[in-house]
């Protein structure tokens, strides 16, 4: 197990991706403590199926609120005494175009997805510095490359994390601390439903590999980045998205 | 109420640490940067170090004033430190031996005023007043 006696805390773990990387880092012998923030029936069945194999905990609180995440943190710290690998994975879409974009749809999408980084990053600083480790790990998308229509909030957000994943890199590889980004294509999520729905033949000719990405193969990018194999990585966007962003025709 | 060279022991112990080096190496007189290697990250390390050590709150910027060559216009003129410049750090850093940065104001000197001393005679400040 390449995980094994880590501790991990993913936020956003309840859904889609994030529950992927619960699943993927229970099975690799971490112990994981999971933010949710509204879906608390689903994220008690993860906790409840996951037991058997390992350490799972879920832990409510909203991403948007510094306070909330220190208090996260704390919980994780109460009771395992260390964090060794933090995912940022909380994110929301709200797309529009940005003529019509309510204040509200964006804030929240920079709130969430973007601000969130700050709070939880922040938050693990001073216990992965004496640790002397650490990891970190960014969503970010290949929306923050692509120029998708209706977007703007999204790739602003994510484009944020990866100008964020370089600098923060810089400051604390010092301290062995990684920070990495996974830029994830299209995947097969709740949050991504409505676009495959109206469009899912011409996003798969748009991939090399001519299929959806699914949750298990970011979980397994992220599971690579926290393990020793990637102790030598730091500061990369690393996109995982079967070659959407090749761009070839 | 520990004494200056207990006080000397822990942030000795603090340094070794934080910047990974030798017990010989942290002097009174020996500078953060220049001797001991510090840079940016690692001040804030040494802070959270200390903070655990003492038991004590250190606000950000007490010991460690940041950004100070950038804080104002008129603190530097022609790579040297201004008269007014020179004021300000002696209200800053009252622990540090600003003196001695006046008599060779130079601008990359400022980084010598991070000194063991300095750190052990803010300690020793807060922790016995």
């Amino acid at each position: 197990m390449r995980l094994e006696g880590q501790v991990a805390l993913v936020t956003g773990g309840s859904r889609g991706i994030g529950k992927g990387i619960v699943e993927a880092f229970v099975k690799e012998g971490a112990k994981v403590a999971f933010v949710y923030n509204s879906s608390k029936d689903a994220a008690d069945a993860i906790v409840s199926e996951l037991s058997a194999s390992g350490e799972v905990i879920a832990i409510q609180a909203d991403v948007k609120s510094k306070e909330a995440a220190q208090k996260a943190v704390d919980e994780v710290l109460e009771k395992w005494e260390r964090i060794d690998i933090l995912v940022n994975n909380a994110g929301v879409i709200r797309d529009g175009l940005l003529a019509t974009m309510d204040e509200d749809d964006w804030c929240t999408v920079i709130d969430t997805n973007l601000n969130s980084v700050y709070n939880f990053t922040q938050s693990v600083m001073r216990p992965m510095m004496s640790q002397r480790s650490g990891r970190i790990i960014n969503m970010s998308s290949v929306a923050s490359e692509m120029g998708n229509q209706g977007q703007t909030n999204y790739a602003a957000s994510k484009g944020g994390i990866n100008g964020f994943t370089k600098c923060l890199a810089a400051e604390v590889g010092r301290r062995n601390i990684t920070v990495n980004a996974i830029a994830p294509g299209f995947i097969e999520t709740d949050m991504t439903e409505a676009v495959r729905n109206a469009a899912e033949g011409e996003i798969k000719k748009a991939i090399a590999l001519r299929r959806l990405g699914k949750p298990e193969d970011i979980a397994s990018t992220a599971v690579f980045l926290a393990s020793p194999d990637a102790s030598y990585i730091t500061g990369q966007v690393i996109e995982v998205d079967g070659g959407l962003t090749l761009g070839g025709i | 109420m520990p004494t200056q060279d207990e006080i000397f022991k822990v942030v000795q112990e603090t340094l070794e640490d934080a910047l990974g080096v030798d017990d010989d190496e942290v002097t009174m007189d020996a500078t953060l940067q220049g001797d001991l290697g510090a840079e940016s990250i690692d001040f804030l390390d040494i802070l959270f170090r200390l903070e655990k050590g003492f038991d004590i709150k250190i606000p950000r910027g007490e010991l460690f004033p940041e950004n100070l060559a950038s804080a104002d216009s008129s603190f530097v003129q022609d790579g040297k430190v201004t008269e007014s410049g020179i004021a300000q750090l002696r209200e800053k850093m009252p622990h540090a031996d600003v003196d001695k940065l006046a008599e060779n104001p130079a601008v990359e000197n400022i980084a010598d005023l991070f000194t063991v001393r300095m750190m052990v005679s803010f300690l020793d400040q807060k922790l016995n007043g």
